[in-house]
């Protein structure tokens, strides 16, 4: 098959996006390189303090006009949104190939999660209703209504360029507030395609602005008083002990998602033929750069037999796995994002080999790259066997294509241990027993459970949970949460005299 | 060539369609008498296309969250549409019917392999099966 046509053919200068008006910024430059060929691909800026401050006042300026348009108007603004996404579906989908390297159809999945975050957003005059009962004493009334709060904070990851601002934004703009997206500066490129069309949409100035940039661009979102919230997906460090602390003393709502080293759990009675694809794209899919991706594959039982073969197998698929650039639609895996974050996968693979694991997969080397590409930021998928739950290998997020293959001699041993890890994202268990499933469901803290599903990803109508060092907050993204995280309730009690 | 992706799959599916299309005008011009009949299957086929692309586009990510992958092999479903010389109304029939069989046999196999994880994305193959099953009795009414 031949390689599909880049969507970015020259080099693009990124501006912010502020009160309508595209901004070039005086903060320092920084490239953005497509990790699979090597090409600078546009340069993004490291906006500054005032920068950021001007796309908060634009937004605070905006929110007394936005709040009062009808629910049915605000939502016709994302009614066309959706329809200029669909048309642009393809567009999309390549920038994000191009900027983060994941395979066509891995962007084009993230481009159809995103819109569909905008679609349920669509629904918000039902969605965003209060609700009331009559006669709660004689002739007194009470209600709830949902009101806006303001202007909001979005800070999204490398990972989902185009889809993770989009598990809030379309909620928070509905509800009637205005935000202040701050992209990734790896990978700017999605979110600046959709502020164009959010402009076309015909959005009014001021309501949705993107910011690029940094740490000063967080902070001042942080410190800012003007901020009522702020939406976060990064590092565990980052969203506990600077993001949701943060809020916390600033008076901020917060939904702070973190890492993940989440379990696939292998009982002897799965589907073996539908696990191991299963598997493979819940491992390698994204090249393991998902904080949905299994992470320690926690085989179950006494049967030397059926680990063996199973093993096996595993390790045949991934073996088989093609390599190359996203935009080849031959290839199932691409490059990491970088070169730091090969470097650092491949420190992980090194330090596993030191605690005594048994890479019986080597992902560094010996893999075949399809097309001409330099190998700066590739990986083959590795796999290690003889982990042992307290290793680090088992414990820390590596985010990047690498297996650990622990076992268990019981589905409660299993439970213990995936309870045992600081993180609870997204947990799954295989088998075609429901009293296992029902078990693993019932006991497992995680926010997310998967009963023969490898990536536990929540549709846009339900809220995209976490648990333990996953998350910080009460309230999620996506669907009825995200509408309560961007509402307030007051309660109204009434009596005419 | 085998085709593993369900991107790869979509792109051979609109590559069949684009390529009988041309095939389709090119006999409507070369035998006017039944040219607007044929000419209606060539539009069918870009119909064929977009309803295949919304499916596909609509379910991908079943298809990857569910660790789909499709095993065909494309040498199976191509075809050489260029015009023989000399040939008579009758053969150009013939090549075109057994382009629609190939063609028929790409979406069969196609849904079939699809069956177990998407949903949309068997029944929209299968629709075309339909539609040219229904094809090949008016081709064969044609000859």
């Amino acid at each position: 098959m031949a390689l599909l046509e880049e969507a970015i053919k020259d080099l693009k200068i990124v501006k912010n996006y502020i009160g309508g008006e595209w901004v070039e910024s005086k903060g320092t430059i920084q490239d953005v390189i497509n990790p699979a060929t090597g090409k600078l691909i546009a340069k993004v800026p490291i906006s500054t303090k005032d920068e950021t401050e001007a796309a908060i006042k634009a937004a605070r300026e905006a929110f007394p006009a936005w709040r009062t348009t009808p629910p049915l108007a605000r939502v016709r603004c994302l009614f066309r949104l959706k329809e200029l996404l669909e048309q642009n579906f393809e567009e999309l989908s390549r920038i994000q190939t191009q900027e983060h390297g994941k395979t066509i159809d891995e962007s084009r999945g993230e481009t159809r999660r995103g819109i569909e975050n905008v679609e349920v957003a669509c629904g918000i005059p039902t969605l965003m209703m209060g609700y009331n009962l009559e006669d709660i004493a004689s002739g007194i009334d009470e209600y709830v209504i949902r009101q806006p709060l303001g202007v909001f904070g979005i800070i999204a990851p490398f990972n989902f360029p185009f889809m993770i601002p989009l598990w809030s934004g379309p909620y928070a703009v509905a509800t009637g507030n205005c935000i202040v997206v701050k992209p990734s500066p790896e990978v700017p490129n999605s979110q600046m395609r959709l502020a164009e069309l959010i402009e076309e949409a015909g959005f009014p100035v001021g309501v949705w602005n993107v910011v690029n940039g940094e740490r000063e661009v967080v902070s001042t979102l942080l410190e800012s008083p003007d901020i009522k919230g702020i939406a976060f997906v990064g590092r565990t460090s980052t969203a506990r002990d600077v993001i949701y602390r943060k809020c916390g003393e600033t008076g901020k709502r917060v939904i702070a998602q973190g890492a993940a080293k989440n379990f696939m759990v292998i009982m002897p009675d799965c589907n073996v033929e539908r696990t191991i694809p299963a598997l493979m794209t819940s491992f390698f899919g994204n090249t393991g750069q998902r904080c949905l991706s299994g992470a320690n594959l926690l085989i179950v039982g006494e049967d030397d037999q059926f680990y063996k073969d199973f093993l096996n197998r595993v390790v045949e698929a991934a073996k088989n796995i093609v390599i190359g650039y996203g935009l080849d639609e031959s290839v199932q895996m691409g490059p990491v994002r970088s070169k730091d974050k090969k470097e650092r996968i491949v420190a992980d693979i090194e330090s596993g080999i030191k605690e005594g694991a048994k890479l019986i997969l080597d992902g560094r080397k010996g893999f075949k790259v399809t097309g001409n590409y330099p190998l700066t930021c590739f990986l083959g998928p590795s796999i290690f066997e003889g982990v042992k739950p307290e290793m680090k290998l088992a414990r820390e997020e590596i985010f990047g294509p690498v297996m650990s293959v622990l076992r268990a001699s019981t589905l409660d041993e299993a439970i213990n241990i995936c309870n045992a890890s600081r993180y609870g994202n997204g947990n799954a268990i295989f088998t075609s027993s429901g009293k296992s499933a029902r078990e693993f469901q019932y006991r497992v803290v995680s926010g997310n459970i998967g009963i023969n599903i490898g990536i536990v990803a929540p549709m846009a109508f339900f809220p995209f949970s976490g648990m333990k060092d996953s998350f910080f907050g009460i309230l999620h993204t996506q669907g009825q949460e995200a509408v309560r995280f961007f509402t307030e309730s007051k309660v109204v009690i009434q009596r005419w005299l | 060539m085998r085709l593993h992706t369900a991107s790869e799959v979509i792109s051979l599916a609109r590559e069949l369609e684009s390529e009988s299309a041309k095939l389709y005008r090119d006999l409507a011009r070369r035998y006017p008498k039944n040219g607007d009949a044929l000419a209606l299957f060539a539009k069918e086929n870009e119909g064929n296309i977009v309803q295949i692309e919304r499916a596909y586009y609509g379910v991908i990510t079943d298809a990857i969250e569910g660790g789909f992958a499709f095993d065909m092999e494309s040498d199976e479903y191509t075809f050489d549409t260029s015009p023989e010389k000399d040939t008579g109304y009758p053969d150009a029939l013939h090549k075109v019917i057994s382009i629609e069989e190939k063609i028929v046999k790409f979406y069969s196999d196609a849904a079939r392999q699809s069956d177990t994880l998407m949903a949309d994305i068997p029944r929209a193959f299968r629709q075309v099966v339909k539609k040219r099953e229904t094809r090949l009795t008016k081709l064969m009414q044609l000859l």
